[in-house]
């Protein structure tokens, strides 16, 4: 079928409404047999991923006690936005992502830049980068918190000596927070200049070259094509590390040995140690569903589009 | 994902939704649906199914064959004694040891599903000192009061048989006992001349004064964290106080707001700002406490039975334990009584058992004053008979025996209330949100007095408590 007779056909379409345009997909045989060809998948999601949305939507409007199981409304939101413990995880959690995002993000892509150019030992250099990245998060937290512990801890003892803290560094939540940003750092700047690099890697020589002809300076370059791009890679690298940190709990659990309160620990501890939370849980949970589905949203909204458009 | 999309088509910018944008949004509301799938009850509920199958298929349960379950044998007395009843019981009864996690919240948890799913395979349960109310309320252990005499409970130690009372019936049959205690520097407190302290205020003089000779680093080391063994650090220093979180009487009463307990915080503040205890201890838990206790820095430290063993271990240990001194836990003024956290493990009999009289077999063997005493020489865990307490050859091998002795005769239990694992999260962060000066011991205890009423309120309409 040519451009011309597609894009006159979506002009139509336009004009009729949308309810004939969708009558007018499952006319078109081809189509109909290609919708047919993914319906059981589309089954397998709804089932596994629709399905226990749903629930969970369902079950965060329910109070739900050992010997009871009533209809509330929204009780259990009510009781989550006054609740201070929820507050004191939003905010944390809101503070771990959004500085360890822009740190991971400006370091991962300085690493990459000088990555990307080509000098002796390049492979082994990435090689190492991308170690700390390959720690299980529960190790890696309980390495940092031998650390920064104030009998045997070396970061303690440092810290110490040099007279840049105080009081122990695990009793106050603030210095956790702070120590919980670096080792994510740690972690996983890594992650975010590989694919920052594996985006540098696939902008043509040439562009450059052009651009030089034309007398740009390197500066010039950085900000009018490696930037624009390089901004699709730079989409999928925020999304997954915003994301990842929005539901960071595993690293908060163990470095502060259940001490520091994120969205999800906030979760898990209502829904599965308390007997009597369990519906605020659930609305927790809801929220951080649609929090993180924001996110991903106003991302792509954002950064996506234009990358389009470019 | 990724990359500059080189042609776009004219078609795809005409519609609202493009495959790319709908793959995108797809994979971001996927990755936030992991989560929320991870943690609804909707999955809990889902494969709460899987767990006693999987379990049962594991093991040869025969008609005779009684499951048991119990966290790591550490010790290795467990499985012996376990063997000597299926060598010698008569009657065909083959006991299968299941091991649970050494955590005991971990435990409770598994145990929890299995029994919300319905699919027990559990005969007989090892269990915290904590649960018995729990499991009770809900119906998923047995009333043993027929089988558990008053005359036969009356050779048990106070504590242990009230924690697993439940509404007048008895649920539980105490095995070891656990219980807080003050250890001391027996040389130093000679050397500047002291007795064991009983009051806080003479564990802050004599603190001061060994540290201002020297001869130690610190006063005192206890568990702060926002933990369990936390729950029972300020559960002490409340009813050393006088005060008390429930009314005895009346479970569905809370009485926290009180004089009493409000000083009994505000003495646990006082003793990390006063620097008799390091500000560290905020975070510690029972093995950074013995840590620091064992390395030799320190003059008092409060903590369990078990420390005691590690002393005699040079490896662990750079103080002999004929340096360490064992008293009450100190009280408030010398008028009020000593209390200790009660700890401790006991035997349960599951309600959905088709096998409680072989079950109940096991436990008498168990309870018995040989096996008792085993437990005690063989894994220094403090017996729940009192005469044992009383039986010389006893106190010969286990020293530790003879040293808890006082201590046990004064252990309290934790609120007894099927809700307690939701008071101990609130109580957690409430000692510990004082023990760091971020909240005033008074408003701690208004806070919780909220906190906790709020929970006895639902206990009361779910449970019927108060009885």
């Amino acid at each position: 079928m040519s451009v011309a007779a597609e894009a006159g056909r979506a002009q139509t379409t336009e004009r009729a409404g949308p309810w004939s345009r969708v009558t007018r997909e499952f006319t078109d045989p081809e189509k109909r047999t290609a919708y047919i060809m993914i319906l059981p998948v589309l089954l397998v999601i709804l089932l596994i991923a629709a399905w226990p949305i749903v629930y969970a939507v369902y079950l965060s409007f329910l109070r739900i006690l050992p010997t009871v199981r009533e209809f509330v409304g929204v009780d259990n939101y009510s009781a989550l936005f006054t609740d201070h413990t929820f507050y004191q995880g939003l905010l944390n959690t809101t503070l771990f992502t959004v500085v360890s995002v822009v740190l991971e993000f400006a370091l991962g892509l300085g690493i990459a830049l000088v990555l990307n150019r080509g000098f002796v030992g390049q492979g082994a250099l990435r090689a190492i980068a991308i170690v700390p990245w390959a720690f299980p998060t529960v190790v890696s937290g309980i390495m940092w918190r031998l650390m920064y512990q104030d009998q045997i801890g070396i970061f303690s003892y440092w810290a110490e000596q040099l007279g840049i803290i105080s009081g122990p560094v695990l009793a106050s939540e603030g210095s956790i927070l702070v120590g919980a940003i670096l080792s994510d750092v740690w972690k996983t700047t890594p992650f975010v200049a590989l694919l920052l690099l594996a985006g540098l890697q696939v902008i043509p020589a040439d562009v450059y070259e052009a651009s030089r002809v034309d007398g740009a300076t390197p500066w010039q370059q950085f900000t009018r094509i490696t930037l624009p791009l390089l901004k699709p890679a730079i989409l999928v690298a925020l999304l997954f590390r915003t994301l990842d940190a929005w539901r960071v709990y595993d690293l908060f659990w163990v470095m502060s040995d259940r001490q520091l309160e994120s969205l999800s620990t906030y979760v898990f501890k209502f829904v599965r140690i308390s007997q009597v939370n369990l519906s605020v849980g659930n609305a927790a949970a809801v929220f951080v569903f649609l929090s993180s589905l924001l996110i991903a949203f106003l991302f792509i909204r954002f950064l996506g589009t234009r990358a389009q458009e470019a | 994902m990724g990359g500059v999309r080189s042609q776009p088509g004219p078609g795809w910018s005409r519609r609202g939704l493009s495959r790319r944008d709908f793959l995108r949004y797809g994979g971001a509301g996927l990755a936030g649906a992991t989560l929320l799938g991870a943690c609804s009850s909707a999955e809990r509920e889902a494969y709460t199914g899987h767990i006693g199958p999987a379990f049962s298929g594991s093991e040869t349960v025969s008609k005779n064959t009684v499951v048991f379950t119990f966290g790591p044998d550490t010790s290795g007395n467990l499985v012996k004694m376990i063997d000597k009843f299926n060598k010698t019981n008569g009657k065909g009864i083959t006991v299968s040891y299941r091991e649970m996690p050494a955590d005991s919240g971990q435990y409770f948890d598994k145990l929890r599903t299995e029994f919300q799913a319905g699919t027990g395979t559990v005969d007989v349960m090892g269990g915290d000192v904590i649960w018995p109310t729990q499991l009770a309320a809900n119906g998923w252990i047995a009333d043993l009061s027929d089988l558990f005499t008053d005359e036969l409970q009356a050779e048990y130690l106070d504590a242990p048989i009230q924690a697993n009372t439940y509404k007048g019936k008895i649920y539980g049959v105490p095995w070891f006992t656990d219980a807080g205690m003050l250890y001391y520097r027996k040389d130093l407190l000679q050397k500047a001349g002291k007795q064991p302290p009983e009051t806080w205020d003479e564990v802050i003089s004599i603190s001061r004064e060994i540290v201002g000779n020297g001869d130690a680093g610190y006063g005192l080391t206890f568990q702060g964290a926002e933990y369990e063994g936390g729950v029972c650090n300020g559960l002490e220093y409340i009813w050393n106080a006088g005060g008390d979180v429930l009314d005895p009487q009346d479970l569905s009463k809370v009485v926290i707001e009180s004089d009493a307990a409000t000083s009994g915080l505000e003495l646990e503040r006082r003793l990390v700002a006063e620097g008799t205890a390091p500000l560290s201890t905020v975070v510690y838990k029972e093995q950074e406490a013995h840590t620091a206790f064992l390395g030799g820095d320190y003059v008092f430290c409060r903590n369990w039975p078990y420390m005691y063993g590690l002393a005699a271990d040079p490896a662990l240990s750079s103080i002999k334990p004929g340096q360490v001194g064992i008293s009450p836990i100190p009280v408030q003024e010398s008028a009020d009584q000593s209390f200790s956290a009660l700890g401790g493990w006991n035997f349960f009999i599951s309600e959905t058992s088709t096998k409680k009289e072989e079950a109940w077999e096991f436990v008498k063997f168990m309870s018995q004053d040989s096996t008792q005493i085993s437990f005690a020489i063989n894994a220094s865990l403090l017996p729940t008979k009192k005469k044992i307490y009383e039986m010389k050859d006893v106190l010969k091998k286990q020293p530790a025996v003879e040293l808890a002795k006082e201590v046990t005769q004064n252990s309290r239990p934790r609120p007894v209330h099927p809700f307690y694992s939701d008071m101990s999260l609130v109580m957690a962060e409430g000692f510990n949100e004082n023990l760091k000066g971020e909240a005033s011991p008074g408003g701690t205890v208004t806070e919780l007095a909220d906190e906790l009423e709020r929970i006895t309120n639902i206990g009361e309409s779910v449970f019927n408590v108060g009885g």
